[in-house]
């Protein structure tokens, strides 16, 4: 199920919210857990196993490296299992078509991926519906892997203490608002309020109000400006101006930050209306003055997973300069290859990377020394490069859209730009405002002023945003769900 | 002094906290409210097969079957389901437009929406699709050794191009019509009504609501081809007009609700010195009897949203019609344009017989012998012509 779904918003949520708060503090875990499991159903009827087993082993890996707290060895054996069976369900089904293509065009080979020799197998068991051509990736693997390797790594770093219950810990793991597109939360950032937490009104409200300014973001924002993007993206690029091509770039950096940004808005205003703080995910990314900004305040519990598990593990920046720069590396080409298994997602991701170590080769100074507009203009650009290596389907596509970025297409401009341009102005100023925070500085100003005037027109926009988003989804003709790659 | 000024500051603070307090009780009420309220609406509201405003058949509840659950039938099932019968589902499409309009857009749903009139947004078209178009006439043509009459007729989006937004996206109809009727020299013959119909734009030659021509604007066209087909043509002052209906919204309203424009009126051009009401017969289904109509205006439809359809009905693989005048036999294979231009053509002919190949599955030859007609006509719209994939069935 996705938030952004008329039968989400006026059945699921208010059915659920209504069980949730008339039900005592002892019930609502058992709640969370069974909606969890029927949300996620909704969307993938047969690989909610999935989540269930990847729940089952890293529980009990945690049970078992409770009981054996002295003996080393069998607890590093627990962690071992745990990061490998999640680990190898991201193989499995995220990744394997991609190593078997990549193995079949290097050598020239035509090895059959067995995942599909199981799906046919078991298609005809049942008819479970399964590709039997690509491996379908389950929706959200990639962030209950995450978030459930993150409860066994750190308890084997002991940094928190065994979850006994697997109630609650199940809870964790399905727990609706961020299950399919995050943030990843981390179990020691939740582990206290699977325990006991207060639902009050005031936060609540908070809720509502975050969760409606994503779906905003989301209705209103990405989907109408994606819209533009799913034109351009579809012409050929050897035709296109120049100008067209910036457009459609530019839209799709405006659509993927609002989509996932508003997505996470909603995911943590959900998780407030039940009792839960989640991590913040996004901060105004586009006004960072330097890549390694720009990733400080884009999707940051992505970062900090991977810079908790994946870069300090390694040895961080702590031994010489050679391995610094190999776990710089390595960080960024899984980060890359977390967002989707193809060359040009571990490029995009590589990409970052060669400009992090720039930046931390010294051009980082230089640029603290510029004016704040240049280098967030530097930043932002190379943030509108990595989207089109991002989004483009293959490297070739990629760099074709770059040449026709520098006019290869012919035309500087056409008319399809000016059209797009002037009907769409509204929303691109919108776009261009609200991701470069001035919404978020009126809404400080005004509390500033008046806590009154900021609490009524806090209601009214939530109100007005809800019917609003209503509106565009009752005739959802571009309603995507951007994420089934990561 | 600074006591009373301290109390004041506090009872200000309070005041805040209090509007605070209840501006959030508020919010939770009205948000939980609206949530609970449409989706109740929704759930208990009578159901409707049909929407009569946007011209669709609504999604039925999907089937709980374990097939339908595991393919994602059911579940996308649902979502259609629920946005098709949402408490309101009108009002939330109309909501919409106004607020586009409101940011600027000049376009929704693929129709501009002018000044006067909504416009249909073509796409560019596929010209390899469209040369096996143009193939399967020719094809035809050495087939059945006929030149059968070609007309393409431009749609609004062409005779009204100076009104489109700035730069809007529109392919040149007239260029492609040209192009198309150049390719067919020799093997067809091309009746050109795109200059009759520029000529007299100002004229109520299209709907201003709907996709197609008016009986006027087919009047138009009937000359021209008149005048290629060796006929001589009624006079304008020889049909009595009855203005059957001015209440007709059509299928580009239905695409964005809009009111902000004049609806439509549906003319019948009746020939004063009219003899009995031809005779129709309508095969929906091949092997069966056809079923009979008295006379080519089906009056019911005027009482529907879908007035258009007062023409000879809905599109139907194949219509013919028994005039009951002096005359040889016309074919017509078509789009609905035809609908009101036929009613002209059946005074020069004992027999005019419509074929849709959009909804024929076989061969034509299995369902007419083309050596019984004397004349042969191609008539479609420019944008059905673009796009239509049916015409290639000519060559089988």
């Amino acid at each position: 199920m996705v938030f952004s779904e008329l039968s989400f918003l006026y059945f699921f949520l208010p059915i659920v919210m209504l069980l949730y708060f008339v039900s005592g503090n002892k019930l609502r875990n058992i709640i969370i857990f069974i909606t969890g499991l029927l949300f996620y159903a909704w969307g993938e009827p047969f690989y909610v196993i999935i989540m269930l087993l990847s729940t089952a082993i890293d529980y009990t890996a945690g049970r078992l490296m409770d009981k054996y707290d002295d003996d080393n060895k069998k607890r590093k054996i627990c962690l071992i299992v745990s990061i490998c069976m999640n680990v190898g369900l991201l193989a499995v089904f995220k990744y394997s078509d991609f190593i078997f293509d990549s193995i079949n065009g290097l050598l020239g080979t035509e090895l059959t991926n067995p995942v599909i020799l199981v799906n046919k197998a078991l298609n005809k068991i049942y008819p479970f519906g399964l590709n039997e051509k690509r491996v379908d990736l389950p929706v959200g693997i990639s962030f209950f892997t995450f978030q459930s390797m993150s409860y066994t790594i750190d308890l084997y770093l002991r940094n928190i203490s065994v979850q006994k219950s697997f109630l609650n810990f199940a809870s964790y793991v399905s727990l609706f608002p961020q299950i399919v597109a995050g943030p990843i939360v981390r179990y020691e950032q939740v582990a206290g309020e699977l325990e006991s937490r207060s639902v009050t009104v005031p936060k609540i409200s908070a809720g509502i109000s975050l969760f409606v300014k994503g779906l905003a973001k989301k209705v209103l924002l990405a989907n109408n400006v994606g819209a533009i993007w799913s034109e351009v993206k579809a012409m050929d690029y050897g035709q296109i101006s120049a100008a067209t091509a910036w457009l459609g770039i530019l839209a799709f950096t405006f659509q993927i930050y609002f989509d996932f940004s508003g997505y996470s808005d909603m995911a943590s205003g959900l998780g407030k209306m039940l009792g839960f703080e989640f991590p913040k995910n996004f901060d105004h990314p586009y006004i960072s003055k330097s890549v390694s900004e720009f990733w400080r305040r884009w999707h940051i519990t992505l970062g900090s997973w991977f810079k908790s598990y994946v870069y300090i593990p390694l040895g961080g920046n702590r031994c010489g300069a050679f391995k610094t720069y190999r776990n710089l590396f390595i960080v960024w080409a899984l980060t890359g290859l977390w967002h989707g298994a193809s060359w040009n997602f571990v490029l995009w991701g590589l990409y970052f990377g060669v400009l992090i170590i720039i930046e931390r080769l010294g051009f980082g100074k230089v640029l603290e020394k510029l004016p704040s507009g240049i280098s967030m203009l530097y930043t932002f650009l190379a943030a509108v490069f990595g989207w089109v290596l991002f989004d483009t389907d293959t490297l070739s596509d990629a760099g074709q859209f770059i040449a026709a970025m520098f006019g290869a297409g012919g035309a500087a401009v056409d008319g399809y730009f000016k059209y797009t341009l002037v009907s769409n102005c509204f929303l691109l100023v919108m776009c261009i405002l609200i991701s470069g925070g001035i919404g978020s500085k009126i809404a400080e100003y005004a509390g500033e002023k008046s806590r009154s005037f900021k609490a009524i027109s806090t209601t009214v926009l939530v109100t007005g945003g809800l019917l609003l988003c209503t509106a565009y989804l009752v005739d959802a003709s571009y309603n995507p769900f951007l994420y089934f790659r990561f | 002094m600074s006591k009373n000024k301290t109390a004041k500051t506090r009872s200000a603070a309070e005041k805040a906290r209090s509007t605070e307090v209840i501006t959030s009780i508020v919010t939770v009420l009205l948000f939980f409210g609206i949530l609970t309220g449409l989706g109740l609406v929704t759930v208990f509201s009578e159901k409707e097969g049909f929407s009569e405003t946007q011209n669709r058949k609504l999604a039925d509840f999907p089937e709980l079957t374990g097939k339908n659950i595991y393919s994602g039938k059911f579940t996308s099932g649902v979502e259609d389901y629920v946005s098709d019968h949402f408490a309101g589902h009108d009002g939330w499409i109309a909501a919409k437009t106004a607020a586009e309009l409101l940011t600027g857009k000049k376009e929704r749903n693929d129709i501009y929406i002018l000044e006067n009139r909504l416009v249909e947004k073509i796409p560019e078209p596929d010209m390899e699709e469209v040369q096996k178009s143009i193939d399967g006439i020719k094809k035809f043509a050495e087939d059945n050794h006929i030149a059968p009459y070609v007309m393409i007729v431009p749609t609004q989006a062409e005779i009204y191009k100076n009104e489109l937004p700035a730069n809007a996206p529109n392919p040149d109809q007239q260029a492609f019509i040209n192009g198309v009727y150049a390719q067919l020299e020799g093997s067809a013959v091309p009746i050109d009504v795109y200059s009759t119909l520029s000529a007299n734009k100002d004229s109520y030659i299209y709907y201003r609501t709907d996709h197609h021509w008016t009986t006027q604007g087919a009047f138009l066209a009937y000359i021209a081809a008149a005048r290629k087909m060796d006929i001589m043509p009624l006079t304008e002052g020889s049909y009595d007009i009855d203005h059957a209906s001015d209440s007709f919204k059509g299928t580009f309203y239905s695409k964005v609700l809009y009111e902000g424009i004049e609806p439509d009126s549906i003319d019948l051009w009746l020939p004063a010195d009219r003899g009995e009401e031809p005779q129709v017969e309508i095969y929906s289904t091949f092997g069966a009897e056809p079923q009979l109509h008295e006379g080519m205006y089906f009056r019911e439809y005027l009482e529907v949203k879908d007035k258009y359809s007062t023409f000879f009905g809905t599109n139907q693989p194949m219509v013919t019609v028994h005039t009951g005048n002096e005359g040889g036999k016309l074919l017509v294979f078509k789009d609905s344009y035809a609908h009101c231009f036929v009613p002209f053509m059946t005074e020069h002919f004992s027999e005019v017989t419509m074929v849709d190949l959009r909804y024929i599955q076989m061969s034509y030859k299995d369902i007419i012998d083309v050596s019984e007609y004397d004349k042969v006509m191609f008539l479609y719209n420019a944008s059905t012509f673009m796009s239509d994939r049916n015409l290639k069935k000519l060559m089988y």
